[in-house]
């Protein structure tokens, strides 16, 4: 059988790539850098109360005083003297679609939001570089009493105590540099809240993208599914590619009640100029469920780890991923758990795939307390290999201090396997299919976890096209 | 003139979270005077020649005049984030626990014995070097193995004291598998309750070189074990047996690291534990594809047995690759004995505490029998058996 490697193409951005040119009239940006009277001016614009503006000065304080990492991969790249913390349209946040600036509803129907508002979704919000522009919930899941709306308009709602006795309390500031940064910039993002026992049927989406060059987005996205409640969660992020390094410094906070289920699945499709260091966390408690399905294939630097803390006796985690480094990319993603109670189970299964010189990197971590007796911990990372001047990693590590828990880890690197494809051509499939079929399949199991609107948009994203010489 | 010690040591290749705290480890001991170690030798075998007391610097020269061979890289590399290596540049050949246990012996006026094996020559009796060390001892010693072209050689190391016994003992062993030349290294540790130990190990293999590797840690309070073996050349290979106990407050430190650099290399790391009472175990290891390293496989399995509550197990089981055309896989399972095993067990009449007992001599005496030296095979399963 001939030695021809397969070819896979890089992911096509073109359909995100189209830049919208914001202009002085339309829109409001705030100047580079990162300073007492930015964060103040930020805290203004969001006419925040009085202890969130303290919370902010407070991160700013931490922020500069907090260390770089001194592990995973450089960002030197990124220089916040050269970043707007704040751009946003002059419009208001809409309630209909009609009413959405014409500029900004373009680049959303390109994206097909609101095609798949009225297809496939209970309730979606449009955050357009800073701010939301665009949040609605259909009138059924509404009338469940399910609350999902911009933070800001939360924070001066009767959820205002709740939201500031969440805010920023499972992702600290002091957690590392740049959730310091994000408590001192925050701005959009979303709030949903599930009462007890309401199962939301259809998921709910956030699409988040980042216009302005230069520029920095720092949503905050803060859910709390209550007792017995069950809740998907969609969110979706693209940005044109500029010359200029952009900045993403999200933060997810997720609360998961006794006997909950919360799924949170994300495609990230940041442009390659995209430094995103986001970071996500989730708190289950007794026999709540936690699901979170991942892709990442957008940005230049990555550092992202969503993490579970399973606090309640019996609570569960499953983390499915998928990364795809191309050409100029260094993806470090994987998954953090942490086990308190008893009987918890966390199952992480991951996959990455580098080629053209870009760099996946696997890093997890899995904490198994002394408290969470009869815990079960499971680890499986595989990745894909297309050429030799790619990179893949895996870097995981366990910490376990009790007897009483089972932990298994297996990780695989390695090639598309010639056994494999010689044995489907010996079944009548061409070799450029074999390679196809076999690449989709070491797939599959992110995508079979989406909804099937959103399966076809990975794959489409990925858009393997394989080809051979022989 | 007595010192204190405070050594970076163990350092993983590429860091990771802090809050894992396996980035390195920390040897510090106060007030320490080192003397030099003497083992006692059976005898120097046909084929073998020993030159004693070269200094640590000088031996390294035979690394340094290899350097490009064992560096070779086919083509630039694009480094992992935040690779730790460039620490390490200083020594002759990269070892396990790295550059400051190659200062320790140059600060310390610290000899080591070259062991050089002839072309060819397949030596058939094992070089057994024995350190039955008093309480009190404190000393460091060190160790060339040089195999040159197609020759075979077996080296057996054992550090033993009363169990009581305390003090500290640092061993460096550094190891050269030239073309064909097989190296098998065999070391014991069953040192008292009190002594802190370390053991560091780096080494090459040329083309075809293969370094076989027994290791049993089961003694001392402190240990720390590190071994960084360049697979340099085509189906160069490295093979290594790690069985470790760990109890009472005792802790052991390992990093392990398969350089794999040539084509068709093999690399194969087991590990077999046990930790007990309040034991604190934790071990890095790396399988390192670099680029050029087509059709090389690596693989390393741990298999950590945890039978107190108390114990702290920590395992960071690491893959770099930076080729297409390999294979590296990495599997662990850590937990206590199996519910269907225990029962199973209770079925034949054998109850949950001997059932323990017949797991750990089961996991550490399956290593204990690689070893050649049948004197020393006994020491260790009596010591072994002295435990459970």
């Amino acid at each position: 059988m001939s030695d021809n490697k397969q070819i896979v193409a890089d992911i096509d951005h073109s359909l995100y790539d189209f830049k919208d040119i914001e202009n002085e009239k339309d829109f409001y940006r705030m100047e580079e850098g990162l300073t007492k009277e930015t964060v103040l001016k930020v805290s203004e614009e969001k006419n925040d109360p009085e202890w969130m503006r303290d919370f902010r000065l407070e991160c700013l304080k931490l922020y500069n005083e907090i260390e770089m990492p001194n592990w995973g991969p450089s960002i030197e790249g990124l220089d916040m003297d050269k970043i707007s913390s704040y751009v946003r349209h002059k419009s208001d946040m809409k309630g209909k679609w009609e009413d959405v600036p014409e500029d900004i509803k373009n680049t959303f129907e390109k994206l097909g939001i609101p095609q798949a508002e009225r297809e496939s979704l209970a309730g979606v919000g449009a955050q357009y570089d800073s701010e939301l522009v665009y949040h609605n919930v259909k009138d059924e899941v509404a009338a469940q009493g399910v609350i999902y709306t911009d933070l800001e308009s939360a924070l001066r709602s009767e959820y205002a105590d709740m939201i500031k006795s969440h805010f920023m309390k499972l992702v600290p500031p002091t957690d590392h540099k740049f959730a310091a940064l994000h408590g001192a910039v925050w701005s959009g993002g979303s709030f949903v809240y599930v009462p007890k026992n309401v199962k939301v049927e259809i998921p709910l989406q956030s699409y988040f993208r980042l216009n302005a060059a230069g520029a920095g987005q720092f949503e905050h996205t803060l859910i709390i599914v209550d007792e017995g409640a069950d809740l998907h969660f969609i969110e979706g992020c693209s940005a044109p590619k500029y010359n200029v390094a952009n900045l993403h410094a999200g933060c997810v906070e997720l609360y998961v009640a006794k006997n909950a289920r919360l799924r949170y699945s994300t495609i990230e499709n940041w442009s390659k100029n995209m430094y995103n260091l986001n970071t996500k966390r989730a708190l289950v408690e007794e026999n709540g469920i936690m699901e979170w399905v991942s892709g990442s294939f957008g940005s230049h630097t990555s550092y992202l780890y969503p993490m579970t803390i399973l606090k309640g006796n019996g609570s569960k985690m499953e983390f499915t991923g998928i990364t795809f480094a191309g050409k100029g990319q260094n993806l470090d993603t994987g998954a953090k758990v942490v086990h308190q109670g008893e009987r918890t189970s966390s199952v992480i299964n991951t996959k990455s795939i580098s080629k053209d010189g870009g760099i996946g990197t696997y890093r997890s971590s899995v904490t198994i307390q002394s408290t969470a007796k009869k815990a079960k911990a499971s680890v499986s990372c595989d990745s894909l290999m297309l050429d030799s001047i790619s990179r893949a990693d895996t870097i995981p590590g366990m910490d376990i201090r009790t007897n009483d828990a089972d932990v298994g880890h297996e990780a695989k690197i390695g090639r598309i396997s010639d056994e494999a494809i010689f044995y489907l051509m010996s079944r009548g499939i061409s070799e450029e299919d074999a390679k196809a079929m076999i690449v989709s399949g070491f797939a599959n199991p992110v995508s079979k976890e989406l909804p099937l609107e959103y399966a076809v948009e990975m794959n489409n994203l990925i858009k393997l096209e394989m080809s051979g010489n022989g | 003139m007595s010192k204190d010690l405070n050594m970076k040591v163990n350092v993983l290749p590429v860091t990771t979270y802090n809050f894992l705290h396996v980035n390195d480890g920390r040897l510090e001991i106060k007030d320490i005077e080192l003397q030099k170690i003497v083992s006692s030798k059976a005898g120097i075998p046909s084929g073998v020649t020993l030159k004693e007391g070269v200094s640590f610097d000088e031996a390294g020269e035979v690394f340094r005049a290899n350097k490009d061979r064992i560096l070779a890289l086919k083509e630039e590399m694009v480094s992992p984030n935040c690779e730790t290596a460039k620490r390490d540049e200083s020594q002759p050949i990269r070892t396990g626990m790295g550059a400051d246990v190659d200062k320790l012996f140059l600060e310390n006026g610290g000899t080591c014995d070259v062991y050089t094996v002839e072309e060819n020559a397949k030596v058939a009796e094992p070089i057994v070097l024995r350190q039955d060390l008093e309480d009190g001892f404190t000393g460091i010693g060190s160790q060339v193995i040089h195999a040159k072209k197609g020759s075979e050689v077996t080296v057996v190391m054992a550090y033993s004291s009363e169990s009581s016994a305390s003090g500290f003992l640092g061993v460096s062993t550094r190891l050269l598998a030239e073309e064909n030349a097989t190296i098998n290294l065999v070391k014991v540790q069953l040192l008292g309750n009190g002594y802190v130990h370390f053991d560091d190990i780096g080494g090459a293999c040329l083309k075809g070189g293969k370094i076989n590797m027994t290791t049993l840690e089961l003694g001392g309070k402190e240990a720390f074990n590190g071994a960084y073996i360049n697979l340099s050349e085509k189906e160069a290979a490295l093979s290594s047996n790690l069985g470790y106990l760990s109890r009472d407050d005792h802790s052991l430190d390992m990093n392990y690291v398969a350089d794999q650099r040539g084509k068709k290399t093999e690399a194969s790391m087991q590990f077999k534990g046990v930790l007990m009472g309040t034991a604190k175990k934790t071990l890095r290891d790396t399988l390192d594809f670099k680029t050029g390293s087509s059709g090389s496989v690596g693989d390393e399995q741990e298999d950590a047995l945890l039978l107190s509550e108390n114990v702290v197990n920590r395992t960071m089981p690491v893959i770099l690759c930076q080729e297409e055309d390999v294979e590296g896989r990495h599997g662990a399972t850590i937990g206590q004995l199996g519910e269907d095993l225990l029962f199973y067990m209770q079925t034949r009449g054998i109850d949950e505490e001997e059932a323990k007992r017949i797991m750990i001599k089961a996991r550490l005496e399956s290593v204990a029998r690689l070893i050649p030296d049948e004197e020393i095979k006994q020491l260790a399963i009596y010591y072994i058996q002295q435990i459970v």
